[in-house]
């Protein structure tokens, strides 16, 4: 289970890289990772969250040729923060996805901007959060839900089938 | 437990900031180096695999795309081939009734066009139904003609329709002449289908194969002189006296569609009208 947990995080940061422009919808592609990430650490907690973050960010670093250890730092405290909360969030609800996963890769953006400023980022805070940012929450957020919607008649499947 | 994830939360946020400081001060090459060392090769495998699939994909899209457009083709094929139909249709009927209206306009009679709108073609009666009646004041007997000959007569008159009894009607009986010999007789429907040109004196009409033979115009019930067939057998069995002639209709009335129906007098040699190839 932890290799294919791995292999999740590894294939989904390394596919991100050359699967996402597939996926673009008027030139927004979704954060694969991110979505992989958050459900990982929903299921299996904070410290989990945190490994899986920091592993598939630091791999989405290599393969998109940023600085390393950006996307790291922020998948990782993503994962920790959404595995810690993750007990008390009801996230079976669609309403809940779309937002929650929305907001989520708002606040990865405002905090991967934070750190890429301090490396001299050059573009303004408007243009990215109006062009890359939110509308990527957005597309997160379908696709997320679409997922976790995916995934509960796939085990509703299972355990009918067992 | 807490402290220990909190722990975890440190050291990997501590490692990313020691990465990201490492490369700010220009030491972060060979790192990157390192991960692309893993990272590349899995990259082109599922570039590889996603083009692959992407591949099978764009053929499974034009397979459809060529499958929806050879369906439309087909439709399209289709309703431009009933078009044509169509279109030659209206030519030709539209050729046919500006022969007949000319036939008309020419004839020194009075005259109805009439269309054919049934056909009766069993072997006991061939007939056509013509949608002219009552109320256009048609005789009965009238003859009914078309620019190539002699159809038949009126032999039925309806509200809104009439009968016309054919030429190679069982019953059907026109006096009838050779126009190279002037030899007379009588031309008969049979239950083949066919005329037959009857009482022919033996020896005496010099008949021959391609004999054209025109109405007598005797009895007054048809004009004189229009052409009802051409010879296309001599049968010299039957009487001691008479043999007869199998004709070919100069109408083939299977195939009309548009008719004059002569209304008025019948008093008149239509010879001239019709065309002859002597």
């Amino acid at each position: 289970m932890r290799v294919l947990l791995a292999l999740t995080v590894f294939g989904g940061s390394v596919a991100h890289a050359t699967l996402a422009p597939a996926l673009g919808i008027g030139g927004v592609t979704p954060d694969l990772p991110l979505i992989v990430v958050v459900l990982l650490a929903l299921r299996r907690g904070p410290e989990f969250g945190c490994v899986a973050g920091f592993g598939a960010g630091l791999l989405q670093d290599a393969a998109g040729g940023g600085l390393i250890g950006v996307q790291a730092l922020t998948k990782a405290v993503i994962g920790f923060a959404i595995g810690a909360a993750g007990s008390r969030l009801s996230v079976t609800q669609p309403l809940v996805q779309v937002p929650g996963l929305v907001l989520l890769t708002v606040a990865e953006g405002l905090v991967r901007f934070a750190l890429l400023k301090v490396f001299r980022f050059p573009a303004a805070f408007g243009d990215v959060m109006l062009y890359v940012v939110l509308p990527q929450a957005l597309y997160n957020g379908f696709l997320g839900a679409a997922l976790v919607m995916g995934l509960a008649w796939f085990q509703s499947l299972r355990a009918r089938a067992s | 437990m807490k402290i220990r994830k909190f722990a975890l939360l440190v050291s990997v946020v501590g490692v990313c900031l020691l990465l990201l400081t490492l490369q700010a001060r220009g030491y972060g090459a060979s790192a990157r180096d390192l991960l692309a060392l893993v990272t590349t090769p899995v990259q082109a495998g599922v570039a590889r695999a996603h083009r692959a699939a992407f591949g099978i994909w764009d053929t499974y899209q034009d397979w459809k795309n060529v499958r929806a457009e050879n369906r439309r083709l087909r439709d399209d094929n289709q309703r431009l081939r009933v078009e044509a139909l169509r279109v030659g249709e209206t030519t030709d009927e539209n050729r046919r009734l500006r022969r007949l209206l000319a036939f008309q306009e020419r004839l020194p009679l009075k005259t109805l066009s009439g269309e054919v709108i049934a056909r009766d073609w069993g072997g006991w009666i061939r007939s056509l139904t013509v949608n002219r009646g009552r109320g256009d004041h048609v005789p009965r007997l009238a003859a009914v003609i078309s620019p190539d000959g002699l159809i038949g007569r009126i032999v039925d008159v309806r509200p809104g329709a009439a009968i016309v009894q054919v030429l190679t009607d069982p019953a059907s009986t026109v006096g009838a002449h050779i126009v190279r010999t002037r030899a007379s007789g009588i031309v008969e429907g049979d239950p083949r289908g066919t005329l037959r040109f009857k009482y022919l004196a033996r020896g005496g009409t010099g008949i021959e194969v391609g004999d054209v033979l025109v109405t007598s115009g005797q009895g007054a019930l048809f004009p004189r002189g229009i052409p009802i067939g051409r010879v296309r057998a001599i049968d010299d069995r039957g009487s001691a006296l008479f043999h007869y002639a199998v004709l070919e209709p100069a109408v083939n009335f299977a195939r009309v569609d548009e008719v004059l129906l002569v209304t008025g007098d019948t008093r008149h040699d239509l010879a001239t009208y019709f065309p002859t190839d002597d």
